[in-house]
């Protein structure tokens, strides 16, 4: 059975005035799934949103819903419903109200409109603040009001545009549990726009990064957190170490000035490269037994973990993150496991990336 | 807000007797039984009673309403329409034209528009008379209108919309569950405006106003002109009195407006 739900073809998006937003975007989205469309602000991502919702046109390409090109089925007759992120609630209607908004339009009968609208409500935890009114409900609340207004009209896709970002710390976090919960228990397609990689890694099944209206990378957040394809992705996703190096052969690379065992491979010898330790992956030894010797510059109490920022004598920095102390102005080892060592070639597209990775990967395993 | 000091409330106290002594002193005299307004003998409705006695007067004060009602309405409907319109356009420099164009209309003397329109209606050959008075009412409140509206659609969240729709709206759903509810205080406010401006105009009425009909203000006038009756008083002073009701009624439109925007951004 075909499972795709929405499928983007070579979709470009540019305004007047040259400005290009999206430079062709291909994608397809599976029924049921929790979907991420991450990157800074002004990569596109939200103009992704818009053109699923049907604000906005594409330029060129096409847009297929359920198989069935949709780039010119106004928004209002489509499958899709949206989370906004100011939430655009109406603020002359009070809860019900605003949950019914859609059923009303579609003229549903009155005594299915309240068992809708009461249901809706009673599954974000708002049963009973029917009649209040928009104005008496606080940030957290509001946002549980936009997506009641969103699941009760059966949507087959519910689009988040930033739903989170107003909210504080904590709350955000909740919400973050709720709506994977929530999605779960709904079985439905949800799109989720932000620029919070927290967030994406936290509930997606599936990240989109994006940046400068292109998709960089795509897949579940392990893949996109352990294997970034550059630079960016690897800096955006997470703290990084990223340095410059040298792959002398398959499964040597050379940086810091030293050579080190690896796991990657599938590129031309000596070729130049970028390397990526995830500051978690470096552990503090004794400098006998350290790969790397560095000295401590700063450190940085965070809680779960201290956070030293360290550098190595061809001056590059190492971020560590450590449940051990050390000692400021100290020279301390670090010690890696080759699986850490993530390499990176420069300029490679994503399909390019994965045929690499398919292909020595089997070689491993052979 | 910190205490006026005795100077400033003395300052206050004497501005506003100025602006209100004349209404005051006008409306007193409109309780003497003496027949001028020279000196007060002794209390009486008896000018009241004139005036509503006077059917003459009763049907101009009755046109003078009818107009000011049906002017209101019509040019509410024009105003809020056209405030929309001029939103909706997204040429930066063919909106600025557009609402600069308007608040000339308002800024510009009563009489200009009263002549305007007098050789307008002489040129095209309508009969001066209610229609003439109707139209030219309609013709200097819409700008009102559209002044009070604007506000309250530009401060409208453009999300709002983009929620309807996505929600299924249509674009007439989209403007009557969304945006003329929304913006419906200020319709008040400018249809409210609308009634006040023709009840007291005088000017452009009385250009364009003919024979057998006439609006309180003219009428007033002619009164004043042909010598002092205190019936002139007492009309003045039923004015006044609607005039403070409307003040007071746009008082609690507004207000309730206030509570409801504050609240909805809070």
């Amino acid at each position: 059975m075909n499972n795709t739900i929405i499928r983007f073809e070579n979709v470009t998006k540019s305004y007047d005035d040259g400005t290009v937003v999206l430079k062709n975007i291909n994608f397809e989205l599976e029924r049921g799934k929790f979907y991420t469309l991450l990157g800074p602000s002004g990569c596109g991502k939200t103009t992704i949103l818009r053109i699923i919702a049907g604000f906005t046109d594409a330029s060129t390409g096409d847009v297929f819903f359920n198989g069935k090109r949709m780039n010119d089925v106004p928004a209002n007759e489509r499958q899709v419903n949206t989370v906004f992120q100011d939430y655009a609630l109406f603020p002359h209607l009070n809860v019900f109200e605003n949950v019914a908004f859609g059923l009303r339009i579609k003229k549903v009968k009155e005594t299915e409109i309240n068992d809708r609208v009461q249901e809706a409500l009673k599954f974000v935890n708002l049963a009973g603040y029917g009649n209040r009114e928009i104005s008496e409900m606080s940030g957290g609340q509001r946002q549980r009001v936009a997506i009641a207004r969103a699941i009760v009209n059966d949507p087959e896709v519910i689009l988040l545009d930033e739903p989170l970002s107003a909210l504080d710390l904590k709350l955000r976090t909740e919400m973050q549990y709720e709506l994977r919960e929530l999605q779960q228990r709904l079985g439905k397609t949800f799109i989720f726009v932000t620029h919070d990689q927290e967030e994406a890694l936290a509930m997606s099944d599936e990240i989109f990064v994006l940046s400068n209206g292109e998709i960089k990378q795509s897949g579940t957040p392990v893949d996109i957190y352990d294997e970034p394809i550059n630079r960016f992705v690897a800096d955006f996703i997470g703290e990084s170490n990223i340095v410059d190096g040298l792959m002398i052969e398959d499964y040597k690379v050379r940086f810091a000035g030293k050579e080190f065992e690896c796991v990657d491979g599938g590129m031309k010898p000596n070729e130049k490269i970028d390397v990526v330790i995830r500051p978690e992956d470096l552990e503090i030894t004794t400098p006998e037994n350290g790969k790397l010797i560095v000295t401590v510059d700063t450190q940085l109490f965070r809680g779960v973990h201290y956070e030293l920022s360290t550098y190595d004598q061809d001056g590059n920095e190492w971020l560590v993150h450590s449940l051990k102390k050390a000692d400021v102005g100290a020279e301390i080892g670090l010690d890696f496991d080759p699986e850490a060592i993530h390499v990176m070639r420069l300029n490679e597209t994503e399909a390019d990336f994965d045929k690499r990775l398919e292909a020595y990967g089997d070689e491993d395993y052979e | 807000m910190k205490k006026l000091s005795a100077m400033s409330k003395m300052y206050l106290i004497f501005v506003f007797a100025v602006l209100y002594a004349p209404i005051f002193y006008l409306i007193f005299y409109s309780f003497n039984s003496g027949g001028s307004m020279n000196n007060f003998e002794s209390f009486t409705l008896e000018h009241y009673a004139a005036v509503f006695e006077d059917s003459r007067l009763i049907i101009i004060l009755l046109n003078t309403v009818l107009v000011a009602l049906l002017s209101g309405l019509i040019a509410t409907i024009i105003g809020t329409l056209g405030a929309i319109g001029i939103v909706s356009i997204k040429d930066k420099k063919m909106r600025n034209t557009l609402l600069s164009l308007n608040n000339v209309l308002i800024v510009s003397p009563d009489v200009v528009i009263g002549a305007s329109f007098l050789i307008l209606f002489t040129m095209i050959g309508v009969k001066l008379g209610f229609a003439s008075v109707l139209v030219s009412h309609v013709a200097f409140s819409v700008p009102i209108v559209v002044l009070m509206v604007l506000p309250k659609l530009l401060e409208m969240n453009t999300s709002l919309i983009d929620a309807a729709r996505d929600l299924g709206a249509t674009k007439r759903d989209v403007l009557m569950r969304v945006i003329l509810p929304y913006i419906s205080p200020g319709i008040f406010a400018g249809f409210f405006m609308a009634l006040t401006y023709s009840l007291d105009d005088f000017a452009v009425t009385f250009f364009v106003t003919g024979n057998g009909f006439s609006t309180l203000s003219v009428e007033i006038y002619s009164m004043a002109r042909a010598g002092i009756s205190l019936t002139i008083n007492a009309i003045s002073g039923l004015v006044f009195a609607v005039t403070v009701l409307i003040v007071i009624g746009y008082y609690f439109i507004n207000k309730r407006s206030k509570s409801v925007a504050t609240g909805g951004h809070r």
